[in-house]
């Protein structure tokens, strides 16, 4: 076979994987199978943490990604979100990432009007500060310090919401909607100086990076991926797109390993050919 | 002095930074409190810096005649003007040019970039991930295992699964994850004391430190 042939060879090859893996994520959405889901330890501990708040208690969430993850963030931030409202809990929001700062806003203001909650009495958000670890010292201390204005200029300590909230004392938990190692500063600068409760809630790919703070105690919890998002609405009895997402991605996963499997059964055959 | 005088400096708060810690003072925690104010207003104006050295650095692409990445450039420089105006202007909240754009221009251009990773693990899975020796068993097979263990067609197959999944993470993985955040904290005190006592300079620019 010439060089030209294999690598037209080759060039087919792919064509038919990226189309196997295009259905194999577009059918399950399309054609719902729904797939039985077991909750875990780990989602559960983030349930009961907050289902165990008492009224008015105040939560703070950092929305420490950008737009890229989307798709795996918000199920996971809406599911987060929605408990805290039906909690009645107050909900204040910040972003570490420059993008996180839209995404949190549209976010809050989203799941607020589901819940019928007014903004400045029930939530607010901050907005974005930059320098991570400097940011969170500061919450520390005095929060009006690190944020004086909220998202939209006005002054935060005039919110009703902000009542009785100056540093992490006053707070509850901070819940990390991350996609990168951001929940691992917060451990490192507000749980571990200020004692606050961290509660990452991160993509699939960065469950591993918290599991040994999981283990030792740090955190109260973690919610991971599509998979903790879909558990997280199982926990709350609304199963949402998170849900949703999951048969797709039992599918692309089988899909991946069948291509494993058949790339190494090809492999055997060419060697004993040889 | 040029070279001693930011060495001084950093002496100071570095060694304060540190010793402030242990001092619950109101003195120590105001000066503390300044200090993280300092930090934010300096890191706020170097952002600055970083957005004029890329709206130079696309406007002379721009406006080079030869340069054959001139529209991109362009569409940077539109990106960067167009979303300030709009912020600024406009407002960013609800129903806003700003929000929109964010929403419905960023995202989903974002979103759709990162998505390609999938197409693309496939195909690595099928043409590089083979049993080629004894380790890469052990890869393979790990890696089969945790990502069935992942997703609820795992559990469907055999309850073992999800166990086994549990124990790679939980054991094995862990175990390497705690080494590795042992070197990097190790790393970190050893760097942050070299740069506190002036034996790392590199920060100061140079070659040598």
């Amino acid at each position: 076979m010439s060089v030209n042939e294999t690598l037209q060879k080759r060039q087919h090859i792919r064509r038919i994987v990226f189309i196997l893996m295009a259905l194999s994520v577009i059918l399950p959405l399309i054609f719902k199978i729904g797939l039985p889901l077991k909750t875990t330890k780990e989602v559960r501990d983030v349930f009961e943490f907050i289902d165990s708040l008492p009224e008015g208690s105040a939560v703070v969430f950092s929305f420490d990604h950008d737009t890229a993850t989307l798709p795996e963030m918000i199920p996971l931030a809406e599911a987060l979100l929605r408990h805290s409202f039906r909690k009645n809990l107050r909900v204040l929001g910040l972003a570490l990432l420059a993008e996180g700062a839209a995404i949190g806003d549209d976010n809050f203001r989203r799941i607020g009007n589901e819940f019928g909650k007014v903004y400045g009495e029930d939530y607010i958000f901050w907005g974005f500060r930059p320098q991570v670890t400097v940011a969170m010292l500061g919450l520390g201390e005095d929060i009006s310090r690190v944020f004086p204005s909220d998202y939209y200029g006005k002054d935060v300590q005039s919110y009703p919401v902000m009542e009785g909230i100056d540093s992490y004392d006053d707070i509850a938990g901070v819940i990390s909607i991350a996609d990168g190692d951001m929940p691992v500063h917060w451990i490192n600068y507000a749980q571990a100086r200020y004692g606050v409760n961290v509660i990452p809630a991160v993509t699939a790919v960065m469950a591993t990076t918290m599991y040994p703070f999981l283990q030792s105690g740090q955190i109260a919890g973690l919610a991971a991926g599509l998979r903790g998002a879909a558990e997280y609405e199982m926990l709350l009895g609304k199963p949402g797109r998170a849900a949703r997402g999951m048969d797709a991605q039992s599918s692309a996963h089988l899909l991946i390993i069948g291509l494993i499997i058949a790339g190494n059964v090809l492999m055997i055959i060419e060697r004993r050919r040889k | 002095m040029h070279r001693k005088l930011p060495m001084y400096i950093c002496f100071l708060f570095g060694a304060f930074m540190l010793v402030q810690f242990f001092i619950p003072h109101r003195t120590s925690t105001a000066i503390y409190e300044t200090i993280l104010d300092w930090v934010q207003i300096i890191y706020a104006f170097s952002l600055l810096v970083g957005v004029a050295l890329l709206i130079k650095h696309h406007a002379i692409i721009a406006t080079r005649p030869s340069a054959k990445d001139r529209p991109y450039s362009g569409i940077v420089l539109g990106g960067i003007i167009g979303m300030f105006i709009f912020g600024i202007f406009f407002g960013r909240g609800e129903d806003t040019a700003f929000l929109w754009v964010f929403k419905y221009v960023q995202a989903p251009m974002q979103a759709t970039m990162f998505s390609l990773l999938s197409f693309f693990v496939a195909s690595a899975a099928f043409r590089g991930f083979r049993a080629r020796n004894t380790q890469a068993v052990f890869l393979l097979v790990a890696a089969l295992i945790v990502m069935l263990g992942r997703v609820p067609v795992g559990d469907m197959i055999s309850g073992f699964i999800p166990k086994a999944a549990d124990w790679l993470l939980n054991v094995p993985s862990m175990a390497a994850r705690r080494g590795i955040y042992i070197g990097i904290a190790l790393g970190t005190i050893s760097t942050s004391l070299r740069v506190i006592l002036g034996i790392e300079r590199t920060y100061l620019g140079g070659s040598r430190g």
